[in-house]
Order: C-alpha cells, then structure tokens, then sequence
C-alpha cells in the first residue's frame, strides 16, 4: 500500500515522463507546424488506456488520445498481443481519432511481464493528402476527398518496421520527408517516455504502478466531484450556432447543450445539435468530448491535476449521425469549428449554474487562411495564418483584446518575418475598435489584419465562421461584432466567402479580415464612469 | 586598467547588499553584507565599501574597480516606477505592442489579465513611413507631420520616447532621422530607437525591448547620476562597471543609454561564478541551482561555458537581448504545501514569501512551508538562523505540520515534513532534469553547484535522484553571485538582423556586415578605456533552415567562409534536434558580434579555516524514519583533512548543508565543500 507521499511523488514523475516525451517531439520533430504551432501533444496512460498525465498546450487535444487509445483497445486492437515493441498508428476519426492531419501513436510498457502503462503521442502533421496541401479543404463532402486515412495498424512490431506501411504513406502524402521525420520523431518519444516509466517501475514495482494509476485516478474524480457537488443542481441549456458548412450556404448549424447537475454528477446531451453536415465542419465524439470536458474544467472552483479521472463523474449524451457524432463518411476536418461552438454553448449552460465564473463568449473560432503566392519566376511560397478575436467579459473583468482563447492556442507570425519571406506586405494590423460587446464589463477587441498581393498571381483559401452569428453577451451585456472578410482592388470593396478554396488574386490586391470581440457581460448602464472615460480616451468603442 | 589594488563587486538584492573584496596585495577575497537602501541603494552601496574598508584594512582610495550589480532597472519595471512614455511607430501599426504574440499561458484560466502594455493606446502614435523587408523605402519618412507629432507628445507630457519602425533593423534611416528631429525640437527629451538598443527582426519583441529602455532611461540615468556624484568622496573614485544580463558588465555611459541590458541581469552573477569555479575546480559540466524563498533557478555550464540565448523576458513582457539561460520553477523555502479535496498533497507554486514567510519566522504566517518542514525535521537549527539573528518557532512550524498536512493525510508531524520534502525534492529533480535533457545532456556526466539560501538542505537529495554523483556547496552561498561579478569582464553586443540566403551570392553582403560589427565593436570598447590588447571580438549567426521561425546561434570565428560556418550550423542542428541536412535551404537572420573587454584577474589566496574546533556537536534529526543524534560541523572551521561522513549538517551563518547518508563530504579548491556519492 502506497502513503500519499509516494503517490503524489509518482505522479510528479508522470507528468515529467510527459514532459520529457513532449521535449523529445520538439527537438526531433521536422516539420514547422509541430515545432512552432507546438500542436502536438504526449501523454502517459494506465494500463487500461485511461490518461493519467499529459503535456497539452492546445485543449482541444486534452482527453482525445485517452478516448482513441480506449476505442483501439475495445473495438480495434487485441490487448494480448499487443507486446512492448509494438507501436500501433491511427488517424481514423472514425476509429477514435478527430480529424486526419492528427496521427496518434501507441505504445505499451511492461514491467515484471506485465503491462503498467501505456504512453502516447498526437502529432498534427502538416499534410495527409487529400484535396488540398496541407489536407485542410474547405469544400470536401466526404472523409475519402481529405487525405489518406490510417486505420489502427503495427507500425513497429516486435521491434521491426512494417516497411510495407511506411511505403503506402510515403506514396500517397505531399511531404513525406517531413511527415515520416515527424513520425519518427513520435516513436522516438514513445521510446523515451516507456524508459521512464520503467526507471520509476523498478522503484515500485508493477503492482505498485497499478496501485499508483488507480489512486491518482480516483484523487481526481474525487476533487472533480467536489467540485461539482459546490455547483447547484439543475438543468442548464443553451443554443449558439455556426454560421453554415461552406457547402450549403445560409445554413446555419445549431449546437444546443442541455447540461444537468445532479450531486456531484454531470450529464451533457447534445441531442439537440443539428445534424451532420455535407461539408467539413462535422465533429466525431472525440472531439466533441474533449470541448464538453474543457468547459466542465473551466468552471472547476479548484484546480486539480488533469487526467482520466476528471472525466468520470461527467457524461455525454450523442446520438450518431449528428454535427457532433458524424457518421462515416461526413468530412471532418474543421471540427475545430465545431468545438469551439460547442464550448461556447457549453459556458453558456454553465454561467446559469455558476453565474459569478463564467466569461462571455469568445470569439469561437480558427480564423484560418492561406495565400500561396506565385512569382514571375513561377516560384511558391505558402503562409498559413491563423487570426484570433477578443475574449469574453468576464463577470469580474473585461475581457483581453486579441488573445487566443478556447480550444485552440496559437501565436501570431510577426509581419517582418512574413515579408521577408513572401511576396506579400502586411498594410495594417490592429485593435478593431467597437468590437468588444456592451456591458458592465466590455468584451475584448478583435483584431484587422490586411494583406497586399505583391506577387503576380496568389491563391487565397479561407475557413472561418461568426460572421453571421455573433459571439454573445450574458447577464445583458451585448454581443460582440460579427467578423468581415472583404477583397479590396482597383479602388473597390467586395465581400469574400470565408469558406473558399483557391480564390484567385494579382498583384496590388488588398485582403482585410476583421475579427469577432467578446461578448460583453452585465447591464452597461452599470459600467462606471472611469471604464467608460478609459474605453474613450483609449479608442475601444467605436465613434 | 586601474593600477589601484582593491576591486569590489556588489550584488545589491531586495534584503542586503552583498559585497565581495578581492586585495591584490595578499590576494585576500573577503564578503561583506550590509542592509540595502531601496530608497537610493547607492547609499548603502557606499556604507557597505565603507565598512568593509575599515573591517578589512584598505583604504577607500585603493579601490580601483567597483563592478555593480543592480536590481534597479529590474524593480523599476516590477514597481512600474519608470518615466511616462510615448511609442512611436509606423502608422497603421499602432497595437503591435498591445497584440502581443497572443498566446495564453494558463489554458484553463476564463478570467485571464492581459499582457502587460507599458505604454497604453493614446500614447503611440503612428508616423507616416513605410520600409519593406529590403530595406528600401516604400513611404519615404513624412516630416510634414512632425509638428503635429511634438504637439501630441507635449500634450502627452512625454517623458521619454520610444521609436520602433517596420523593417528599421535592415535600414535605420527613418528612425535615425526621427530621433535628429526631436532632438533638435526637443534637445531634454530622452530617445531610444530600436534600431540602437535590438535591431533585430520580429517587431513585437523589438517593440517591447525598445519601450522598456526608453521607459526606464530617465529611471537609470537618475541612479548612475546619484552613483557618480558620491564618487570621490574620500579618496572613493574607482573605475564603475555595471552587470548586464549577458554575464559581462559595462559602463556606466552604456548602462545609462541601454538601460534594458540590465534587466535581467540576476542570474548574471551566479552564472559568472559557475563558469569561475567550473574552471577552479576542473569541473567543465556543472548544473547550477539557485534556490531562494521563492523560486528555483537552474542554469547549465557546459564544456566551461555558461549557455547564452538571445531573449528572456520581465513580468510577461519579451527582452529581446542576450542573456544567461536559466529554467525557473516556484520551489524556494517559502513554498507552501497544502492537501487538496481529493487528498493531494502539493508543495508550491504557491509562496509565503519572506512577509509573512513561514510560520517558523513567527510573522504571522499559519501555511507550513518548505522551511518549516527542515526546521520541524531538526535540519535547521531553531537558534542558529541566519547566524543566530533570527529565532525559528519550533511548536507553531510543529502545529502548522499537523495541522495542514498531517491530519488531511493521516500522518504524524515527523512524516508529513518528511514528505514535504520529498515532493519538493522530486519537483526540483525534474526541473534539473528537464534542463539537461531539452539540450540531450544526460545528468550522469555532471556535477550539481548548489548555491542560494536554501539550496543546500535539498541538493544531496536532489543530486541523488537524478544520479548525479557529486554536489559543490561553494564558499558563502548567499553572496556567491557578488563572487561571479568580481571576475567578470565587459561584454558588448551588436546585432543586425538581415535575412539572407546563406549562398556564395549573399557572402559579399555578409562580409560587410561583419565589418560593420567589428569596427562598431571596437569602437564601442575603445570608447569603454579597453586597451587593444585586452578587446576580443567574435562573430555569430543566427541560423536556421529556410521555413523554420526559430534559429540557432552559431559561432563563426573565421567570419570569412561560409563552408566551416555551414557545416557548424548542420552539425549543431543534428546535436539539438536529432536531424541536419545538407541539401536543405539555409538562412541568416542575424549576425552578432560579442566585443570583450578583458579586465585583468588577479589570483585569489585560499581560505584558512578559522582557528576553532570544526566539529561544533550534533543535534536531534529525523532522518530514515527515526530521531537521531547528526553530528553537526563549522563550514569555517573546517580544515582540509577532515572528511564528513553523512549523515551530517555543515552550518555557516547564512545557509546550512545537509550531507544524507551514503555521501561523505570534504572541502576542494577554492574554499567549495565537495561531496560524493558513496555508491
């Protein structure tokens, strides 16, 4: 029997047996997406697939490897033969995964013959195939159009490469150098982490692993059950919608959370979500999950460690063939659309039970877009960036101005840096004044961002939503602004779709985007005399 | 350069002024402490030189060096004690410093604060101007405006100005314009321009960097002014080099102009004295820890080099300069632990502090700490803190133990404080380990330098749990980092950011660029006194392959072909990321030259032990589950031949040492306490 000491210890130890997997993927990775986004996260399982520690900067990874791993072990994967040398890949959404540029690889370790952990990786890679580079197509109607699709295999078994497999992704990827030094930078993680576990398995033994795993499993359950039981029962529901798929225009998706507390228990039904969609913007339940379990964490008065045992004293409810449980073979890709909108409606559940915590929404959403530039000399260059908007008011503060928020957390690349590398000039970059919502606290600003076209020919892609439907206010604070996307050349404004593929450009034309704020929150005849005179004086609201 | 025989560094903290003396004449090193004066902390500057000459027999006109280390930039910015500023920028561009780079640091926090912004939205004002990444002007600078620009600032009651322009670090002409006409218009006010103080791409962290030194100008100005005037009272008129971030010091006209490089000069000091006793003692690998009250510091030496990055940062805002790398977690002996609703206990990040500090000081703290966990378990002595200065309440640390962590966790008081330890100790582990292995340094080939106020009750244990094999306790850990700064030299940086394929086409662009650096290196060193045959210069890139948004620093000491400083940057590469190759497109982005001026070293004397008995007895310690008797020995009087066996206590008046068993312990050169692993 192991004293709470020792626990607490081995528990330190697992997460630094993460972090040093998470290390591992940084300095051997090749690609620019893992190493700069940082989209990629590691993590250690018990021996049953449940995470028991994990290095995520980006939420909505947190949970996803645990449900993936635990969907190969009951449907996928015989357990019995999964030996030490065996790495298994998958990147289905259909078989646990969330979208296909994510490939997760597994591995278990054994201590004394027998299984004490598993350790896991969750790259996103920078192109799976599919319709477009980069394998983020904004216009596929099915799963077979978005890149190649890895079902749960031996990568590695019993030591050896399956040299077969490494050659069928090899051929069907538009940078297989990178994807494949990527992928081995997962499995040299996987080796790493498996070490560790081992080093703290010869100081505790199997069965104390075992013992350790369960009890730091159920020490979080318990906190989160606390936690939960301090929120007041009821039911709580809330609807925010997408704006459409891109396909079906007009449209809207409607994401509705009924969330009940009882005791210390949560149950979350998403019956209500619209159906599937033709377009991407489709999420399977790990995805969904993983925004349901963020929003929960969020409103936590305490903080506790995160694992597998936060999960179980809250359910979710989803029926199959819905936006939020897609049916094979709906595309999937954009499901980070799908998530944000569901944290949204989730916090908007939430603030009714736990009015004093819960912030406005954000600006919920991945203002995604990419221009590849095409010089005389025909040469290509390709910038992706992804723009962010303000954060809700919270009751007790406004909300920041630009700040990634939600599931999603990335960085801005600096204009200097972009133009000394494309043929494209960044012509302003700024706060957007008066897009915060109303209220005794303001929402935070979005952003403007415009870029010129220098080169003689550039395709733009776009997907972004909260265009028509804007973040909203709580407590009778106002919305914050709707975004715009507009193309500006020869003197005049048109609007552009912001769910496009390869919209053609030339030289001298100017793209604009204009971010959501955050929704505001409280009556603004309430906000006080100073905010109001600051929020002048620093040109926040608009006029 | 000064042919006086006494130099003096001075480490001023928030507490004490720690000194260091170093007499040439019998080669005498000798500490000094003395409360600080934050009011004016020259003032107990010059009482501590003051007292210490009289101590040490010198006289104040002997001293011909004072190397300073301040906290006085750093504070200023903490306090936000700094002038009132206004930014000046490319229009258009207004909310760079405001947008940040927009990613958030606590992922489940729904209520976060903003990044700071030290200079808020109605004071930046755009200029009408616009360079491309060539350098070359697309909207050539609008002097028109700048009547109406000096209206706004007046209006503003500007105190200082900030100019950061798009592209300024490939071509400076704008700004460098910019800044004749204020001066012209405005001769008082103070400019820094960001072509000046970090020419380097990426405008967020230029921005930043720029408006911290322009804010904090005035601040510094008016600290070295004060400094200066007290020079030469009584004979007192030595040579004054202040210790910037990037282990070297400089003078005080640099220091006035370039305030920022002071920032994060901190570490600077126990990083100097790493890489000294690194190479006093042979000890090419150390892995350096810092623990305080409230942080742990890791910094690594690695091949006898103390490792250098290019950016840190102050209160969440970039510095985009160099500066001594170090890992920094929140363990110190004030870290509070507490048991949570699901039975976990944590130590950390939470801090007492030193107000109220640990229930031990008796200042009405109530949450057990690190500290109260050593005194409870006997490793400190309730008598003997800091030297008898401080009594430590033994029944309150008792009762805070049972109450906070024992009871929640069914333990009794002796295993609580037990496994308080145990979890800070293992927090402390993966930091040092962390450190190592992000570089792909394996713990086993190093040695562990432990120094700071509390460090030296965990290092063994620490040590022992990531395999390292043997622990420096150095001489006064509490005043180790005045110790660095007394052998350190002056360190000047100048970079140029210009992003170049790193092709035969791009060499003749490059090789006029490092001339450019040299000659500005020189100069700046010949400006600072160094005689030539004391300047060093080196040149390094930064590098990476094309797509990355990250590079690595390599040197290039040839500064002539680009084949060797190629073949570095692959072979660098494949060390840090496991992977190099050399048909994939390379770029410069940065060429730096690092200017030193070597001052002179002279050699220090060893300590002689005090002339008492070294053994000073033993005390009740639970230790491996039970009290026992611990024999407890006088660091300063211990003579070189005695070997202490743990386990055992070494106590001086600042720190004391815990030997655990299974190490035994015995003093090397200069004055370190080494102790090894038995197994």
């Amino acid at each position: 029997m192991l004293g709470p000491i020792e626990i607490e210890v081995i528990r330190n130890a697992l997460t630094a047996a993460a972090a040093e997997m998470d290390v591992t993927v940084w300095r051997t990775s090749r690609s620019t997406i893992v190493r700069e986004l940082l989209d990629y996260s590691t993590a250690v399982f018990d021996a049953e697939g449940n995470n028991l520690a994990q290095s995520a900067r980006i939420p909505s990874h947190l949970n996803s490897m645990s449900h993936f791993l635990r969907e190969l072990l009951d449907r996928y994967v015989d357990p019995a033969t999964w030996g030490p040398e065996d790495v298994v890949i998958s990147n289905d959404p259909y078989c646990g995964g969330q979208h296909l540029p994510d490939i997760c690889a597994f591995k278990p370790v054994f201590h004394e013959g027998r299984r004490i952990a598993f350790v896991g990786t969750l790259c996103h890679h920078i192109d799976v195939g599919g319709l477009v580079a980069g394998s983020y197509a904004a216009k596929a109607i099915e799963i077979f159009q978005e890149g190649l699709r890895i079902p749960p295999l031996k990568l590695i078994e019993n030591g050896v490469r399956n040299e077969g497999v490494w050659a069928m992704i090899r051929q069907n990827i538009r940078k297989p150098d990178l994807l494949l030094g990527d992928l081995q930078s997962q499995i040299a993680s996987l080796e790493v982490g498996a070490a560790a576990l081992r080093r703290l398995a010869t100081r505790y033994g199997a069965a104390g692993m075992i013992e350790a795993g369960r009890r730091i499993l159920d020490m979080s359950e318990q906190a989160m059950r606390a936690a939960i039981g301090r929120m007041p029962d009821g039911t709580y529901e809330f609807t925010d919608w997408l704006d459409d798929d891109g396909i079906d225009l007009d449209k809207p998706i409607r994401l509705h959370v009924s969330l009940t507390i009882r005791g210390d228990s949560i149950s979350v039904d998403l019956s209500g979500c619209s159906p599937q969609v033709q377009g991407p913007t489709n999420a399977t339940l790990a995805s969904s999950n993983a925004a349901v379990m963020f929003a929960v964490m969020c409103a936590c008065d305490e903080p506790f460690a995160a694992n597998a045992g936060c999960y179980r004293p809250v359910t979710t409810i989803a029926p199959e063939g819905l936006v939020v449980n897609a049916r094979h073979p709906a595309p999937v890709v954009h499901r980070i659309a799908v998530t944000h909108r569901l944290l949204n409606a989730m916090f908007g559940a939430l603030h009714q039970a736990v009015p004093d915590r819960i912030p406005a929404a954000y600006y919920g959403n991945s203002y995604v877009c990419t221009f590849q530039t095409v010089g005389e000399d025909q040469k290509r260059e390709v910038l992706v960036e992804i723009e962010i908007g303000g954060t809700g008011a919270h009751p007790s503060k406004d909300g920041v101005n630009a700040l990634s928020a939600g599931m999603h957390n990335n960085s801005n690349i600096p204009i200097e840096m972009i133009e000394a590398q494309a043929p494209l000039t960044i012509t302003r970059y700024g706060l957007l004044p008066g897009s915060g919502g109303a209220g005794e606290r303001r929402g935070g600003l979005g952003l403007l961002r415009e870029w010129r076209v220098d080169s003689p020919r550039c395709f733009f892609t776009a997907n972004m939503d909260r265009f028509v439907h804007a973040p909203y206010g709580l407590a009778g604070g106002g919305p914050a602004s709707v975004g715009r996307l507009v193309l500006a050349r020869d003197g005049a404004e048109s609007p552009l779709p912001p769910k496009s593929d390869n919209v053609p450009l030339q030289q001298g034309d100017r793209v604009r985007l204009e971010t959501s704020g955050g929704g505001g929150f409280g009556d603004t005849a309430k906000r006080d005399a100073a905010a109001r005179a600051r929020d002048r004086a620093l040109g926040y609201v608009a006029g | 350069m000064s042919d006086r025989p006494v130099r003096i560094a001075v480490d001023i903290g928030g507490t004490f002024t720690d000194l260091q003396v170093l007499d040439a004449r019998d080669g005498s090193v000798r500490a000094w402490k003395t409360p600080t004066t934050p009011e004016d902390p020259s003032i107990g500057l010059l009482r501590g030189v003051a007292e210490a000459a009289q101590r040490f027999g010198f006289a104040l006109a002997d001293v011909g060096l004072l190397l300073h280390g301040t906290t006085i930039a750093t504070n200023a910015v903490l306090e936000r004690k700094l002038a009132r500023g206004v930014l000046l920028t490319t229009a258009g561009f207004e909310d760079v410093l405001e947008i940040t780079r927009h990613v958030r640091r606590e992922l489940y926090k729904v209520d976060p604060d903003p990044f700071p912004c030290l200079i808020e939205r109605d004071r930046r004002l755009g200029v009408p101007e616009r360079m491309r990444a060539d350098g070359t002007a697309e909207l050539p600078l609008d002097e028109a405006a700048l009547p109406g620009l000096l209206a706004r600032l007046d209006a503003l009651g500007a105190e200082a100005v900030a100019v950061c322009l798009l592209h300024s670090y490939v071509n400076p002409a704008h700004e460098q314009r910019l800044k004749a006409l204020l001066a012209a218009a405005r001769p008082l006010l103070p400019v820094s321009l960001s072509s000046e103080i970090s020419p380097e791409i990426r405008e967020y962290e230029r921005s930043s960097t720029t408006v911290l030194n322009a804010l904090l100008m005035p601040v510094v100005k008016a600290y070295l002014d004060r400094l200066e005037g007290k020079l030469g009272e009584g004979g007192f008129a030595p040579l004054v080099f202040l210790v910037q971030s990037n282990g070297g010091v400089c003078s005080l006209r640099q220091a006035a102009e370039q305030p920022a490089r002071l920032l994060l000069s901190g570490p600077s000091g126990g990083a100097l004295a790493a890489g000294r006793i690194a190479q006093l003692l042979a000890r090419p690998n150390l892995v350096a820890v810092d623990m305080g009250g409230t942080s742990y510091d890791v910094s690594v030496v690695q091949g006898g080099r103390v490792s250098v990055v290019t950016q840190g940062e102050i209160d969440r805002l970039p510095v985009r300069l160099p500066m001594v790398e170090m890992r920094t977690i929140g363990a110190g002996g004030g870290s509070i632990a507490s048991v949570d609703h699901g039975g976990r206990l944590t130590v950390g990040p939470r801090s007492a502090g030193s107000r109220p500090g640990p229930v031990a000081y008796g200042r009405g703290g109530t949450e057990p700490t690190v500290t109260d966990a050593n005194l409870a378990l006997g490793r400190l002595d309730p008598d003997y803190f800091l030297g008898g200065m401080m009594k430590l309440d033994m029944p309150a640390t008792r009762a805070a133990i049972a109450d906070k962590v024992g009871a929640p966790l069914g333990l009794a008081v002796e295993p609580a404080a037990q496994g308080m330890l145990t979890v800070v100790n293992a927090n402390l582990g993966a930091a040092v380990r962390l450190s190592l292995f992000e570089k792909g340094l394996d713990p086993r080939d190093f040695s562990l330098l432990s120094f700071g106020g509390a460090g030296g009750l965990h290092a063994i244990d620490v040590a022992a749990e990531m395999g390292i094999r043997e622990v420096i306790f150095p001489r006064e850990p509490g005043t180790l980092s005045a110790y660095g700064i007394l052998y350190s030299d002056l360190v000047q940086d100048i970079a140029r950011s210009r992003v170049m394929p790193a092709l035969p086409a791009s060499l003749p662009a490059i090789v006029a660029l490092v001339a450019e650096l040299r000659a500005e290196a020189d100069a700046g060193l010949a400006r600072d006194g160094v005689p030539p045959e004391r300047r060093e210069i080196s040149i390094a890139a930064d590098m990476r392959y094309h797509g990355q948004a990250f590079e690595l620093l390599v040197p290039w000491p040839e500064a002539t072909e680009l084949a060797p400083l190629l073949a570095r940057f692959h072979a660098m590469h494949r060390q840090r990321f496991s992977y190099a190759d050399e048909a994939e497109a390379v770029e410069l982005v940065t060429l730096r030259a690092i200017a030193t001026g070597r001052l002179p070293k002279p050699e220090a004397a060893e300590h002689a032990p005090e002339a008492r008995p070294a053994l000073k007895g033993s005390r009740r310690v639970f230790e491996d589950g039970a009290w026992r008797d611990v024999p407890v020995w006088d660091r300063e009087a211990l003579p070189p031949e005695d070997r202490i066996t743990g386990p055992a206590i070494v106590e001086e008046p600042f720190a004391t040492h815990w030997i655990g068993r299974g190490w035994t312990a015995m003093l090397g050169p200069a004055g370190a306490l080494i102790a090894r692993s038995d197994a």
